[in-house]
């Protein structure tokens, strides 16, 4: 009885906590975040498991986070609310070349950031070349860039 | 057209919910220094907010006000002058709620009674300091009571965080 409420209570304070740190963190994971990610992880263990080193213990505690995973899952499935409380939305940043700067601070995310994504997922040098840069649900960036000429994903699809 | 306002095009915004979401998020950072503060101060066990003393005319007492459950707390008890053996008298909550890891000195006798535990010492004529280590078993709140051979109880509550 024990485990399965420590199991509950330590599954939502760590979700609350990664939720509040924001996106930022979730998605773009430095070195250094993934050290975090151990210790966090370490400190939590021994509260979890206690003094109890048993089998049984273990797949209690397996079967109640994994249970509460699915749950979870399930929830976002069903309530659309529930999955933006639970996931994030996402939120356009940059809008023709036009960067939404309020909302870039309120999301943490820098205009070297935005050209670094632009960089590495579209080979884009300038803000001028990037339509929309989104912040997506995970915490990545993505970028659609500006119509260009000669290329095929420049050509706009007209309905005929 | 407003910062703020959703746009539909290429994603469907909930800018409504998102700006409430970055203020939860900021309540949230708050919360998370205050936790770490309040540690720092001893709210949460040792520190000086957790520090605490219990005095009496035979015995006086210093222990942590907050402690956590497991976690080792020390007791130190201070017996004022006197000739011969001196008894430290523990309630039945301390018994309970404690599990004893070491006495230090050892007492020459220990006693199990109807209303807790008695553990008798050997001490100069100048007192003598004696300090005990527990571990507390579960959380909750203590209602520990302390006393000297016949002297009047020294009560004190000890919160045990979980």
């Amino acid at each position: 009885m024990d485990s399965v409420l420590k199991a509950v209570i330590v599954f939502f304070v760590l979700w609350a906590i990664i939720r509040i740190s924001g996106r930022r963190t979730l998605g773009e994971m430095t070195a250094f975040d993934f050290v975090l990610f151990l210790i966090i992880g370490g400190s939590t263990q021994r509260a979890i498991t206690g003094q109890d080193y048993s089998l049984t213990n273990a797949l209690i505690l397996v079967a109640t986070f994994v249970a509460l995973d699915i749950a979870l899952s399930v929830i976002e499935l069903k309530y659309p609310f529930m999955r933006r409380v639970l996931n994030a939305t996402p939120t356009i940043l940059v809008d023709n070349g036009h960067l939404l700067v309020h909302r870039m601070r309120r999301a943490r995310v820098t205009e070297e950031n935005i050209l670094e994504a632009a960089r590495r997922l579209q080979g884009l040098e300038r803000m001028d070349q990037i339509k929309f840069a989104i912040l997506e649900a995970s915490g990545d960036i993505s970028i659609v860039p500006a119509a260009r000429q000669g290329t095929a994903e420049a050509v706009p699809v007209r309905p005929s | 057209m407003d910062e703020f306002a959703s746009r539909q095009y290429p994603v469907q915004e909930h800018m409504h919910f998102q700006r409430r979401m970055w203020l939860v998020e900021r309540v949230g950072w708050a919360a998370l220094t205050a936790i770490a503060l309040l540690a720092l101060t001893g709210l949460f066990g040792t520190g000086w907010l957790s520090k605490a003393t219990a005095d009496g005319k035979d015995l006086s007492i210093r222990y942590e006000r907050f402690q956590r459950a497991t976690k080792l707390a020390e007791f130190s008890f201070r017996f004022a002058a006197g000739e011969g053996e001196r008894s430290l008298h523990l309630n039945t909550a301390f018994q309970q709620n404690y599990e004893i890891a070491s006495i230090q000195p050892q007492p020459s006798r220990s006693q199990a009674g109807e209303d807790g535990l008695t553990l008798t010492f050997a001490t100069s004529p100048a007192g003598g300091m004696v300090s005990l280590w527990a571990h507390p078993r579960s959380y909750g709140i203590s209602e520990i009571e302390a006393r000297s051979g016949s002297a009047p109880p020294l009560a004190f509550s000890i919160i045990v965080y979980p």
